[in-house]
């Protein structure tokens, strides 16, 4: 690929991030989050809508609902889109299902296989639960999840009114360890499951925000060496930068020469671009 | 982050495609196919797992072996990959060939794969092999990174799942990345594969017909007497590229990706809405991004499979849409003789529309005998309809919600 920054032609494309989580969660603690998911001050969920969801979809779900119950400012998410990226999720009901096939035949295979444990079901259980309007997509689902999510995202927001939506959830899951399961479908040992999920808009409609991503060309494909970005390094950066650490350069790589960085939008920028939207809205009203 | 304003840019047109449906593997062959009213449906044989003492489906007979050329393997060496990435690999060479992008890499390429559950699928079929690996904790990279590796893609290559529109999305995706400028041309599509487990997991949910005494008429979309659809496996693959760059390098323009729309209805994991407010806003939003009126779009490609609810809920929906033009636009399933392709089903019935326009003809919904009084719509039962097509709508919905409708425009 060209260097893209210099392309003429290339649009360039980011977000801002309104509100973030991240959840570590094990998975002998999953079974008490799947029955009780909603922290105080998040909006409750339909009676035991998790009940059949995978555990990638249940810890991403208290990810969105952490982030949720962050925001100060009640804000409407029916137009708001989901791109969810897990990495290997619904592997322990595939292989529970598996492991009765040849004992109890094709009538044992679960009907919940397929909504729940697809890569779209991480994104479709958000989009129902929160009854949101907007698209909602699964992406990734290997080891390069992050940053396909991140570059799913990115064309999301590209496309304008076609999308409908004027804000979208993003979303990765993993666990941080891949576990081994028994040969009735369980984990051995306790492995940890991880959710960010972050609640992203328009750059100029949120100037107040702290935290931006940025997709940069670089034109250095990297291939199939290139090692993908672990999903703990991601969260711990996004925390960071939340509490305002500026980390010099911190980005997700993308293997095919690309790159999406996370930065902290410094006081001044913020201050001029919500004195630029003031301005804007009372030109706005003048007009009208 | 701005968004692109479509107003200003070039079209974005089809240059190649490449199809392994149950209906051929050939454009020809399938629009052939699709206008002769032939179904792809029969009983098959799903091995040990079977649901029923008779299974039904539309499988893929053949898949072509890609030219050595493009993917550097032999027939032999092809013959060897597990058989879902080969029902993609074949169709995606064979787009590549037909833009005449098989061995040209100079422009910037980028490949966006529609697949809703490929590693299901892999963990299965390598189960039902004697395998384990659904059992063990490697991390493989996707489908998508080693396709793009064996036909030498070096640009964005990302999997995009949306149930049953995921193929759609793909393509949806695949323009914004040419009308950003990340890439030249984009090869888009998607695929799906039968399985046992899939099979059953479906029939366990109650969304297949039952019809096992005639699998030739199981599948009729808006037929009074539908029970359900019947799964089929294969997809289609386009190449697309600015027109300004296809003309540039004298390729034939098979139609113009010209419209994309997309909502959720954000009610139901399976069951689509029966309110039509949410999967008429992406028809809507879809015709407005191609800059066409209700009253020209010539035909509508329907996502209809043949489910007592959703095809009704779709007949709300393309009225909610498009109002009064509705009696006026003809309407038919292809997936009454193609079977539902899962995440392949959105790009073949982009196909489907390509051919409508190629042939200048309405193909059938076939099987419908008896028209539902609920799907009130101008249908096409049984043979083709001959018609000037220069705009065709293509709807696509999907488990969790997932609504999209793609409007094509003849080049």
């Amino acid at each position: 690929m060209k260097p893209s920054p210099d392309h003429p032609g290339v649009v360039p494309a980011g977000c801002a991030i309104l509100a973030h989580a991240g959840v570590a969660v094990s998975f002998t603690e999953i079974a008490a989050l799947r029955d009780a998911p909603v922290p105080e001050g998040a909006p409750a969920l339909p009676a035991r809508f998790l009940r059949h969801c995978d555990e990638h979809t249940v810890v991403a779900m208290r990810a969105v609902l952490d982030a949720i119950a962050s925001i100060e400012v009640p804000l409407s998410l029916e137009r708001c889109g989901v791109v969810a990226a897990p990495c290997q999720a619904g592997r322990i009901a595939t292989a529970r299902s598996l492991a009765q096939l040849p004992v109890g035949g094709a009538v044992t295979v679960s009907p919940h296989i397929v909504p729940q444990c697809s890569l779209h079901s991480v994104a479709g259980a958000v989009s129902v639960a929160l009854g949101m309007h907007g698209p909602h997509i699964g992406v990734g689902g290997g080891p390069d999840a992050l940053a396909e999510g991140l570059f799913a995202a990115m064309t999301l927001f590209q496309c304008g009114a076609a999308s409908g939506c004027d804000s979208a959830w993003v979303i990765a899951t993993s666990w941080d360890e891949e576990p081994t399961l028994a040969a009735d479908g369980t984990p051995e040992g306790n492995p940890v499951c991880r959710a960010v999920a972050m609640l992203a808009t328009a750059t100029e409609m949120a100037p107040h925000a702290r935290l931006t991503l940025a997709l940069h060309m670089t034109g250095e494909a990297g291939g199939a060496e290139a090692m993908p970005t672990p999903l703990a390094s991601f969260a711990r950066a996004l925390e960071m930068c939340g509490h305002g650490m500026a980390l010099a350069g911190w980005s997700v790589a993308c293997p095919w020469g690309a790159e999406i960085r996370l930065a902290v939008r410094p006081a001044d920028d913020r201050q001029q671009g919500l004195d630029r939207m003031a301005s804007l809205s009372l030109r706005r009203r003048e007009a009208a | 982050m701005t968004a692109v304003d479509r107003s200003s840019l070039e079209p974005v047109v089809v240059t190649g495609i490449g199809a392994v449906s149950p209906l051929g593997s050939s454009f020809d062959e399938i629009a052939d196919n699709l206008l002769g009213g032939r179904t792809g449906v029969r009983a098959i044989d799903p091995g040990r797992f079977a649901r029923e003492h008779v299974q039904f489906a539309a499988p893929v007979s053949g898949i072509p072996a890609p030219s050595e050329t493009i993917c550097g393997l032999s027939s032999e060496a092809f013959g060897r990959l597990g058989r879902l990435e080969r029902l993609c690999l074949s169709p995606l060479a064979a787009a590549l060939d037909d833009a005449g992008l098989a061995t040209d890499r100079s422009p910037r390429i980028g490949l966006v794969l529609g697949m809703g559950a490929e590693h299901l699928k892999d963990w299965e079929l390598d189960f039902l092999d004697g395998g384990s690996e659904v059992f063990g904790d490697r991390r493989d990279r996707t489908l998508v990174h080693r396709l793009a590796g064996r036909v030498g893609i070096k640009g964005p290559a990302v999997t995009v799942a949306a149930a049953c529109a995921s193929s759609g999305y793909a393509m949806a995706m695949g323009r914004t990345w040419i009308d950003s400028g990340w890439v030249d041309a984009c090869v888009v599509g998607g695929c799906d594969i039968l399985s046992p487990v899939a099979i059953a997991a479906f029939y366990n949910l109650r969304a297949l017909s039952r019809r096992a005494d005639d699998p030739a008429k199981a599948s009729r979309p808006f037929d009074g007497d539908r029970d359900g659809f019947v799964m089929g496996e294969g997809g289609a693959f386009f190449v697309l590229e600015r027109q300004r760059d296809a003309r540039a390098r004298g390729r034939r323009i098979r139609g113009e990706l010209a419209g994309v729309g997309m909502s959720s209805d954000g009610g139901h994991m399976v069951i689509p809405s029966s309110d039509p407010v949410q999967s008429s806003r992406a028809i809507t939003a879809a015709i407005t991004n191609a800059g066409v009126r209700p009253d020209e779009i010539d035909y509508i490609n329907a996502h209809a499979a043949g489910t007592p609810v959703g095809d009704v809920a779709e007949a709300g929906a393309i009225r909610t849409a498009l109002g009064d033009a509705t009696d006026a636009i003809p309407v038919s399933s292809t997936k009454s003789m193609s079977g539902h392709l899962i995440s392949g089903a959105a790009a073949f019935e982009a196909l489907a529309c390509l051919a409508a326009i190629d042939r200048q003809a309405v193909p059938p919904t076939i099987n419908l005998d008896r028209p539902d009084p609920q799907c009130r719509l101008d249908h096409v039962p049984h043979e083709f309809r001959p018609r000037r097509i220069r705009v065709a709508a293509s709807n696509s919905f999907g488990f969790g919600g997932s609504n999209l409708c793609l409007v094509l425009k003849a080049a």
